[in-house]
């Protein structure tokens, strides 16, 4: 049986596992009362599970090897076309809202960023499960596609860490594929083509690594919770957004709501695997260090975050020294409690914001005024930016590349003074100031160039420029709550139906802008780089 | 005693000089013919050409009965492999063997080297040695030989005299009643090039060189009584990152006083290697001869200047180029002994001889009994012996006035349980004292015999 569906390509089998899963939101719905969902899921399950059986029967026979590059495709296919399948329910279920926007509802959900275009208030219970089922499948998909398909491939972060030219380039200069790659022939051997390099076989090894840890870590928050008093749902729906970092929830409010401070501690906790492979297994090449204490991603998460924490907190400091008396509310947040209040919104939503996830803490409209600042949601836009941590569901440019940056300036200053120094710090903590702040270099800038080129499209349509600018932001680096996190003038030039929530900043798009940001989305997800890998000639020739 | 010596390389070559010269059955083993011709030649010695860790060869040297075998080869393993060879097939009693890797000597694995694993009695590490040396040579920056004996109660101190030294023209005798209280005693004078004894008569004139043995707490005095008042060392550059470099780097980044030490080495990935394992020294990567970078290394504003690289001719251009620049003080890494005389004409302050050092350390341990420690001076020109008088001794129970010591011989420190005295006319010798003794090497037969310590005691 596993035999037969490993020749089965991959697209119709996650399809087929996608349509089993619409199984649950089924059950689900009719036991909740919502007959009519549940027999939209369940038709649409049997629909693409017929579907899929034929088009299985079909290729089966026929199998074609999977090789590492077509499977950037595949990737790109569960992105783009897998959300076609998976909003064929949701757009079922609310007959005004228009197939497109189901299905950009999908595709946000499955590449983690969870921006919605409805009111979480007016959406029936169980699209709200399959949103955040969605999103909790797409993070479960990228921890498992990281290392069996762009490790191999050596993208998406992993190219930093290993040596993408098959050689030792020690004190060599940078791009050397003009020369010939250094062969190291017995690996070519038919020997070593066995079924364990097939993509197929690499991407079931690694969900086989890491689901039972995602699922653990998913139930053991979702208890949390409840122990908490979340209500189930909730806690579920929590669980799921906090573990995927799509930060897909099913009410307005902040985490803590109903659990309080405790429960947001808890969110806080199992944020933290978002930002360094280390915690999820596989991706051995990414870890630059060999104990967890030094690792560079979690402690560039650290001073982040802390750093923001003291800047805003701070900031009201300074404010006060300025305005003594001005500030309405002051007297009120003078209070110590209040401000530790404060202090702690600051820090959860840095962390949320700098995993991608986009929790806002509920002392976070308090840390506002507490702050100040008119707008500190550009610093949680920047946080974004960031990201987490390479190969994780996180998105942005990811901490690694940050911290090869950082690293590498501070080796030039270091060599303005001493210009033929050498810096220490072994052979990983060299390569990636070297060729790690190279390729960072070449990441960061067409990350920053694809924000420029969202941003103009995006401004096409009558959108303000900031408007469009954060907008750009939350898809590319897959944070969705960041627009709602930062006042926007919204735009009302279309909708998605009677629960739509405009004022959002999402829903009121065009049909253009909106396909526009969830190509963005998918974008970010993959990451600029390997989607540029399928534009380049050689990809195409065989 | 008969002994093996494998490789005839620099120290190999150094060690087998030594024993031979003092009428051992040496052996040296080497795959090069052309270096055993030359051993053969020029020194007391046989020659085996092979590899020294096959059996067959070390058979044919003698190893069934050799009283020792000293395993020298430039490869730690092939050391290695020849005591284990040596034990297990021909049963030799003394095993030495040079280990040069760091990894090899560090002390968390020295259970390795039990009878019972790898067989290696002594193991010597002339890069570690030499590197220790190094140190104390910056320790005490106006002196060209520095040695500690006496767990470092007594410091043998080199000094060169300048005519505005304010003890010239005075018998020895008369300093020591002018400085009563001060722990010193003047062992050697080598004045034109000769090395003697002095007698409590003589005078020193400028321009000798002196050998002073002090009480470590009376060092800066001493060396203020010969006009060389201590300076400290702030800022230190050091050419050469290779073995003895990156130790000397390594301690002085351990010290408490915070020394600013920069390292300049001209193999790009060896300058890595050695950056990875230092923190705030500044490794710098570039032609240690090039001004731009002694520049660089803030060499003009040095106090003092290491030269340790592997080639003796770049450490002499690269300490005459730097006390140019303005450093204060330059030491050089010598391995050639002829090139030792140069050193006073290009203002060298300082050497580092690895042999001397090397051979200190190898003599040490060949002469195992009571001998303490042993220090070689200049050339083979003298030696000092630190041992343990035993009651067979004609010195025991006697004063020091009434014990023949032969002309080129001089007590430098006597130690009676704890305390370290200066040896008066008076003072008597008893059995378990420990004594420093300063002895030029045609006197050192004459020693041992008092000491009752032969070279085959064991």
């Amino acid at each position: 049986m596993i035999r037969i569906l490993h020749r089965l390509p991959l697209l119709i089998l996650l399809s087929g596992l996608a349509a089993l899963m619409m199984l649950i939101p089924a059950s689900y719905a009719s036991a909740t009362g919502h007959p009519a969902i549940a027999r939209n899921f369940f038709y649409a399950s049997l629909l693409i599970l017929v579907f899929c059986g034929l088009i299985g029967l079909a290729t089966i026979a026929n199998p074609r090897p999977q090789r590492s590059r077509a499977m950037l495709l595949t990737m790109m296919g569960v992105f783009g076309f897998l959300p076609l399948l998976l909003a064929l329910p949701f757009a079922e279920s609310l007959p005004d809202t228009g197939y497109l926007n189901a299905w950009w509802e999908m595709v946000s959900s499955l590449t983690t960023t969870g921006a919605s275009l409805y009111s979480a208030d007016l959406l029936p219970l169980p699209l709200h499960l399959w949103r955040a089922m969605t999103g909790w499948m797409g993070g479960f998909f990228i921890l498992v596609a990281a290392v069996a398909i762009l490790a191999p491939l050596r993208v998406g972060g992993f190219e930093i860490m290993s040596s993408p030219y098959g050689r030792q380039e020690y004190l060599q200069k940078l791009p050397l594929s003009a020369d010939p790659r250094r062969q190291v022939s017995h690996l070519s051997d038919p020997a070593y083509e066995t079924r364990q390099s097939d993509a197929g076989a690499r991407l079931t090894r690694a969900a086989l690594a890491v689901g039972p840890l995602y699922l653990t870590l998913t139930l053991a928050l979702w208890v949390g919770l409840l122990l908490l008093g979340d209500p189930s749902f909730l806690a579920l729906t929590r669980a799921m957004g906090t573990l995927s970092t799509s930060g897909i929830s099913p009410v307005i409010g902040p985490p803590g709501e109903v659990s309080g401070k405790a429960g947001e501690m808890l969110v806080f906790v199992f944020l933290i695997p978002a930002l360094s492979r280390r915690f999820w297994p596989g991706g051995g090449e990414l870890r630059a260090t060999e104990n967890l204490r030094e690792d560079p991603e979690l402690r560039m998460a650290i001073l982040l975050v802390v750093l923001v924490a003291t800047i805003l907190f701070l900031r009201h400091f300074l404010g006060a020294i300025e305005i003594e008396d001005a500030e309405p509310d002051a007297l009120v947040l003078r209070d110590l409690g209040n401000g530790l209040s404060a202090l702690w919104g600051v820090t959860f939503n840095a962390l949320s914001y700098l995993t991608t996830t986009g929790w806002n803490s509920v002392d976070w409209q308090g840390a506002r005024a507490w702050s100040g600042l008119t707008a500190p949601g550009l610093i949680l836009a920047g946080l974004a930016m960031m990201g987490g941590g390479i190969a994780t569901t996180a998105g942005g440019v990811k901490l690694l590349r940050v911290y090869a940056l950082a690293r590498h300036g501070q080796r030039e200053m270091e060599r303005i003074i001493h210009p033929s120094s050498v810096s220490g710090g072994g052979r990983i903590a060299r390569r990636l100031r070297r060729e790690g702040a190279y390729l960072s270099f070449i990441f960061f800038m067409l990350f920053a160039m694809s924000i420029a080129g969202v941003v103009a499209l995006v401004s096409i349509h009558a959108i303000e420029f900031e408007t469009a600018t954060i907008l750009s932001i939350a898809a590319l680096t897959n944070t969705g709550p960041l627009a709602g996190a930062i006042p926007l003038t919204p735009t009302f030039e279309g909708s998605a139906g009677i629960a739509s929530a405009p004022w959002e900043g999402w829903s009121g798009l065009p049909s253009f802008t909106k396909g526009v940001l969830a190509g963005a989305m998918i974008l970010g997800r993959i990451e600029t780089l390997a989607v540029l890998a399928l534009f380049s000639p050689e990809f195409w020739r065989r | 005693m008969k002994i093996i010596i494998c490789g005839a390389g620099q120290v190999g070559w150094q060690i087998a000089r030594h024993l031979s010269g003092e009428r051992n059955d040496v052996t040296v083993i080497d795959n090069n013919p052309e270096l055993i011709r030359r051993a053969t030649d020029a020194l007391d010695v046989q020659g085996v050409t092979g590899f020294a860790s096959h059996p067959d060869v070390l058979d044919r040297a003698g190893a069934r009965d050799a009283d020792l075998i000293i395993a020298a080869t430039h490869s730690d393993e092939v050391n290695m492999v020849t005591c284990q060879v040596a034990h297990s097939v021909f049963q030799v009693p003394r095993k030495i063997a040079r280990l040069r890797s760091g990894a090899y000597l560090d002390a968390i694995y020295s259970d390795l080297y039990r009878t019972e694993h790898l067989p290696i009695d002594v193991v010597i590490s002339p890069e570690r040695e030499v590197a220790l040396a190094a140190l104390q040579r910056l320790s005490a920056p106006s002196t060209f030989d520095v040695e500690t004996f006496m767990d470092g109660k007594i410091q043998l101190l080199g000094i060169d005299l300048e005519p505005d030294c304010p003890a010239l023209n005075t018998p020895l005798r008369q300093l020591t009643e002018l400085f009563s209280s001060l722990r010193a005693i003047v062992a050697g004078v080598r004045r034109d090039g000769r090395l003697f004894a002095p007698e409590a008569g003589d005078q020193l004139f400028a321009h000798d060189q002196i050998y002073v043995f002090s009480h470590s707490d009376d060092v800066a005095r001493t060396l203020d009584i010969f006009g060389k008042p201590a300076q400290k060392q702030e800022r230190v550059a050091i050419i050469g990152a290779g073995n003895v470099g990156l130790a000397v780097a390594q301690t002085l980044e351990a010290r408490a006083d915070r020394i600013r030490a920069k390292l300049i080495e001209r193999d790009r990935s060896r300058a890595e290697h050695a950056a990875d394992r230092l923190e705030r020294t500044i490794v710098l990567n570039g032609d240690g001869l090039s001004a731009e970078l002694l520049d660089e290394a803030g060499v003009p504003q040095a106090d003092a200047v290491l030269a340790v690289t592997d080639d003796d001719k770049t450490n002499i251009l690269a300490s005459v180029r730097a006390k140019q620049a303005g450093a204060k003080m330059a030491i050089a890494l010598i391995n050639d002994p002829t090139l030792v005389p140069l050193m006073a004409a290009l203002d060298i302050d300082a050497y580092i001889n690895p042999r001397a050092t090397t051979v200190s350390t190898i003599l040490r341990h060949i002469r195992h009994g009571r001998v303490r420690d042993i220090y070689s001076i200049g050339d083979a020109e003298a030696e000092v012996m630190e041992a343990q008088v035993l009651s067979t001794s004609p010195m025991s129970g006697r004063a020091i006035r009434d014990i023949e010591f032969p002309e080129g011989a001089l007590l430098g420190a006597v130690r009676k349980g704890d305390k370290v005295i200066r040896p008066m006319a008076d003072t008597r010798i008893e059995e378990g004292d420990i004594v420093l003794i300063f002895a030029l090497t045609k006197d050192v037969p004459e020693v041992e015999r008092l000491l009752q310590v032969s070279i085959d005691f064991f």
